[in-house]
C-alpha cells in the first residue's frame, strides 16, 4: 500500500464506523466495496479487513453507549443466546447450503423491511410499552436517557419469542453467508420488538462486537487478515466510531432511522445482486 | 454490583481493550514506514513470514517487528469482546442475577467452542 492508499482507506474506513456507529451495523457494506473498488483489494483479505472492522465499530462505540445506559445488556445478552447460537449452526450448515438463493432471500426480506421503515418514519417512539409476562420474566425492559427529548423515556420488548426467532435467523445468516446480520438485528429489536431506534441501535451495536469475534477466529486461521489494510481499517473505524457514539445520544429516533434506512437498502441491493450473480 | 458500577466495569473494559489495541495498531503502522513491516526495529534480520500469518507473531515481536506490533494489536481488538463477556458473567452474578450470569456464561461457551471448536 502506498500512503496515498493508506490515507484513503483511513478516510473510508472513519466514514465506515460513523455511519456504523449510528446505525447499529458493522460497516462492511462500506468497507468493502471500498476496498475492492477503489483501492484493488483481493476479496478475500476485504472481508477479512472487515470483520475486524465490525469488532473495531462495536467497542469502538459500546464504550460510550453502555456508559450513557443507551445500550440495554440484558436485552442484547438474552438475544446474543439466539444470534450466537444461529451462527454456530450456520457454520455447521454452510456446506450443504446454495447461498444464491439464500442472498435472494435475505435481499427480498431486507428491500421489504426497508419499506416498513419508511412508513415508520413518522414515528419518534414506539407507542407500546406494555410489559408481557416473559418480558417481566427475562427483565426485558428499562428505560434510558433521551438527551435530544431532555426525558427518561422507559420502554418493554414486545413480541419477544418472534424477536428471539428473527435474532436466531440473522445468527444463522451470518454464519452462513457472513453479512448483514447488524442489519437484522436492528430490524429484530426495532420492527418486531418494537424497542425505541437509538436503544435497537446501540443494543445491536453492542452485539454485532461478539457474532464478528465468534468467526474472526476462523478469517484469523486461514490467513485472511492483512495486518497492512485491516490495520488502517481498524484505526479508521475505531475513530469514526468513537465520534458516532458521542452523537448518537443527542440525535432523534427518526434521525437514527433516516441513518438506517439507506444503509438497509444499500445491503438489501447487494445482497440480492449478489444472489443473483451479480458480485461488486 | 450496582448496575452503575456493571456499566463502569464493561464500558472501562471496552476503553481499555480499544486503547490498548489502538495504540498497538499505530505503533506498528508508524514504525512500518521507518524499517517497512517485515524490518526490525532491533536490527535483526528482516522477516520473511507472509504478513497474514499469526503464527510468526511471537518471533516477531521479539524482533520488535511492526507486523507483530500490529498483529498483536489486531488480537487484542478480537479478544475484547470476548473478554467483555467473560467479565458480564462476573459482574451478573456479583449482582445477584443468577439467571443472566447463566444466560452469559452460555454464550460465552458458545463463543468459546465457535472460536475454537469449529476448525
Amino acid at each position: 500500500m502506498t500512503i496515498g492508499a493508506d490515507v484513503g482507506i483511513f478516510a473510508v474506513s472513519v466514514l465506515a464506523g460513523l455511519i456504523g456507529a449510528l446505525a447499529g451495523v458493522g460497516g462492511g457494506i462500506l468497507v468493502i466495496p471500498a476496498l475492492t473498488i477503489l483501492f484493488g483489494v483481493d476479496i478475500r483479505l476485504a472481508i477479512g479487513a472487515s470483520i475486524v472492522s465490525v469488532i473495531a465499530t462495536s467497542s469502538g462505540a459500546a464504550a460510550a453507549y453502555v456508559r450513557d445506559r443507551m445500550t440495554d445488556m440484558r436485552i442484547g445478552m438474552f438475544l446474543e443466546l439466539a444470534t450466537t447460537s444461529g451462527a454456530v449452526a450456520g457454520a455447521l450448515l454452510a456446506a450443504a447450503v446454495a447461498p444464491a438463493l439464500l442472498y435472494v432471500l435475505l435481499g427480498v426480506v431486507l428491500l421489504f423491511s426497508a419499506v416498513q421503515q419508511v412508513l415508520r418514519l413518522g414515528e419518534e417512539l414506539p407507542a407500546d410499552t406494555q410489559v408481557s409476562p416473559i418480558a417481566r420474566r427475562f427483565r426485558l425492559m428499562g428505560s434510558y436517557p433521551d438527551a435530544q427529548l431532555g426525558a427518561e423515556v422507559p420502554y418493554a420488548a414486545q413480541r419477544v419469542p418472534l424477536g428471539f426467532v428473527m435474532m436466531a435467523g440473522a445468527g444463522l445468516v451470518s454464519g452462513l453467508l457472513g453479512i448483514g446480520s447488524g442489519a437484522l438485528k436492528v430490524l429484530a429489536m426495532d420492527g418486531a420488538m418494537r424497542l425505541p431506534m437509538k436503544v435497537s441501535s446501540a443494543t445491536s451495536n453492542f452485539m454485532i462486537g461478539v457474532t464478528a469475534a465468534a468467526s474472526a477466529g476462523i478469517y484469523l486461521g486461514r490467513g485472511d487478515v492483512d495486518p497492512t489494510i485491516a490495520v488502517p481499517v481498524a484505526l479508521g473505524v475505531l475513530a469514526g466510531a468513537t465520534i458516532g457514539a458521542r452523537i448518537l445520544p443527542r440525535l432523534s429516533n427518526r434521525t437514527v432511522r433516516l441513518v438506517f434506512l439507506p444503509v438497509l437498502v444499500a445491503v438489501g441491493v447487494e445482497t440480492l445482486l449478489r444472489g443473483l450473480g451479480v458480485g461488486l | 454490583m450496582t448496575p452503575e458500577r456493571f456499566r463502569i466495569l464493561v464500558s472501562g473494559i471496552l476503553i481499555v481493550g480499544v486503547s490498548v489495541s489502538a495504540s498497538l495498531m499505530l505503533l506498528g503502522f508508524a514504525t512500518s514506514f521507518l524499517v517497512g513491516w517485515e524490518g526490525s526495529l532491533t536490527g535483526a534480520p528482516p522477516g520473511t513470514s507472509d504478513l497474514t500469518d499469526f503464527a510468526t507473531m511471537r518471533e516477531s515481536l521479539l524482533a520488535l517487528r511492526p507486523v507483530g506490533i500490529a498483529q498483536l494489536g489486531l488480537l487484542v481488538l478480537i479478544a475484547t469482546p470476548v473478554v467483555r463477556v467473560a467479565a458480564s458473567v462476573v459482574a451478573f452474578l456479583l449482582e445477584g442475577d443468577r439467571l443472566y450470569a447463566g444466560i452469559t456464561f452460555a454464550v460465552l461457551l458458545i463463543l468459546l467452542l465457535s472460536l475454537f471448536g469449529l476448525r
